[in-house]
């Protein structure tokens, strides 16, 4: 794999912040020029509306836009471009299958399952969708690392389960969940299965036939491309089962004051004028992700997670949350009693970006007993050298609040 | 370490939140007031009674970051045994010299050492949460 210090240069960003520590790369990661420059060049000279007009330009902007889909496609491993979804993120996603796919299916008295450490993009759609049908919202407890009770997620399986969602990297804690044999195991009692793939998508090796998950669900923003648009893979038998939630332009097939016909998956989920610059973007970002091998990817952010956690220790008072030896680049900590958001606020001003809060997973916060963490992510362009900074830094801000 | 961040915590902050005044659970209060910043999780709770139109027996609870304790330490410092009308005023005063740039005059220097959170926009929510909650109760009266 490429030097971070080579491939910091892809990115404009640290040019203009040439003192930026970022260490904030699981709530959004930095863009490359390529993107940056492929949205520009789109609005200055591809601009066009998509599938109505009969023009030069919009026929180029609707095939480019199409063709992000076998792009994504081929990054994913799915067997069609048919099965893949434009979004506006990871969160819409999970709201199009929990309304559009479960939500027709649940009775009372179903369960769904989903795991302690969900973002709220992962509990709330189904947690609503639950109450709506009178259906039971299930809980995988973790394990003290902060891993998922295999053992309990296999004796919560029965036949009311209709839907199993679970988190693939979490956010909060950095553990790698072992989705390969809940899956398989989901699938021994016929429950579909979806994948939150935000964190992993840019960070792990991913093939949806291998894993045979039934959805997936990612960001662009956090895979080098834009904000606002993402991706819902779906298996064709269910994306032809699935109903629309959203209704309006382009994802019909007729129309009379009576009734609507819809047009064919996948554009029948794509209502309105989509995000179009945004899946030119995320076109850019998919081609500079698989310039990359992800299984090196995976390495290197185990190799920063190990370097951060022997950094750390070097601490006082540092206490690491997520303790699972299956971690991607993701290190979450609690400095003594200072409250991680007076830890963030020091290290902002010393130009280290850092996330401090729940991390939009507040029931596992609750669960742990802590308010918060400060939360330290890295992706491809990340250093040492900035983990040296964040350690030195922690330690003033420690003897500072003794 | 930034010195204009060192001295917001310096000042009033760090002695505030690791000493804060009337730090106590009252659930047998007559009134209760809960200041929540949903963004962050932060929550005090304010317990005190109301006794000839006077704050009495004010205590706080809860938790978050040293500002926002402090900021709470401070409101319980300054509004203990005060009338309604007094505890407007100063919950005005407090408010303003947060939002104004410049300082105003006669202000406690408990108040103005939060000024400085001016600088830091994302944490002036720290500096205002109780004041906030207490400033609504007191003008719905």
């Amino acid at each position: 794999m490429r030097s971070a210090t080579d491939i910091r240069g892809d990115f404009p960003i640290f040019q203009q912040h040439p003192e930026l520590v970022y260490l904030d790369s699981a709530a959004t990661s930095h863009k490359p020029e390529v993107v940056i420059k492929g949205i520009a060049n789109f609005y200055r000279s591809e601009n066009s509306n998509i599938h109505r007009g009969l023009y030069d330009l919009a026929v180029q902007s609707s095939a480019k836009y199409e063709a992000v889909r076998q792009k994504v496609a081929d990054l994913i491993g799915a067997a069609s471009e048919k099965e893949i979804i434009y979004t506006s993120g990871t969160t819409d996603s999970i709201n199009l299958v929990a309304h559009g796919f479960l939500a027709q299916r649940l009775q009372a008295g179903d369960e769904v399952l989903i795991t302690a450490m969900e973002h709220h993009a992962n509990l709330i759609p189904w947690q609503m969708v639950c109450k709506w049908r009178g259906a039971k919202l299930r809980i995988i407890p973790l394990n003290e690392k902060g891993e998922i009770d295999l053992a309990a997620f296999k004796a919560m399986l029965n036949e009311q389960v209709k839907m199993l969602a679970v988190v693939h990297i979490s956010n909060s804690l950095g553990s790698i969940n072992p989705v390969e044999e809940m899956i398989a195991e989901a699938h021994k009692k016929d429950i579909p299965v979806l994948l939150d793939a935000a964190q992993s998508i840019a960070h792990l090796p991913l093939d949806v036939q291998a894993l045979d998950c039934d959805f997936l669900a990612f960001s662009g923003h956090k895979m080098f491309g834009p904000t606002g648009i993402g991706v819902l893979y779906g298996k064709a038998a269910y994306l032809e089962e699935m109903e629309p939630v959203r209704f309006g332009g382009d994802m019909i097939r007729l129309v009379s004051y009576e009734d609507t016909t819809f047009a064919p998956v996948p554009q029948k989920f794509e209502a309105g004028t989509t995000n179009i610059a945004g899946v030119i973007g995320l076109g850019y970002a998919v081609d500079y992700l698989a310039t990359f091998d992800r299984g090196e990817i995976h390495k290197r952010m185990k190799e920063l997670r190990a370097y951060a956690l022997d950094k750390l220790a070097e601490v006082p008072d540092i206490r690491i949350i997520g303790q699972s030896d299956h971690c991607s680049g993701i290190v979450s900590f609690m400095l003594g009693n200072v409250h991680p958001h007076d830890v963030a606020t020091f290290l902002g001003t010393e130009q280290i970006a850092i996330r401090a809060g729940h991390h939009c997973t507040q029931p596992l916060m609750d669960l742990l007993e802590i308010p918060a963490t400060t939360r330290a992510s890295f992706s491809i362009y990340s250093k040492e050298e900035e983990i040296d900074r964040l350690a030195s830094e922690l330690k003033n801000i420690h003897s500072f609040f003794a | 370490m930034n010195p204009r961040l060192k001295e917001l915590y310096q000042s009033v902050i760090l002695k505030h939140s690791k000493e804060p005044v009337n730090y106590e659970k009252r659930e047998e209060a007559d009134q209760h007031l809960d200041a929540y910043n949903s963004l962050c999780g932060d929550r005090f709770h304010l317990y005190f009674d109301l006794e000839e139109g006077k704050i009495k027996d004010l205590s706080f609870h809860g938790y978050g970051c040293a500002i926002s304790k402090a900021s709470t330490s401070v409101l319980v410092k300054f509004l203990e045994g005060k009338s309604l009308e007094e505890a407007k005023q100063m919950t005005k005063e407090y408010l303003e010299s947060l939002s104004e740039e410049g300082e105003s005059a006669n202000l406690p220097e408990e108040f103005e050492a939060f000024g400085a959170a001016r600088d830091f926009p994302g944490r002036m929510k720290c500096a205002t949460l109780a004041w906030e909650e207490m400033d609504s109760f007191v003008e719905g009266r």
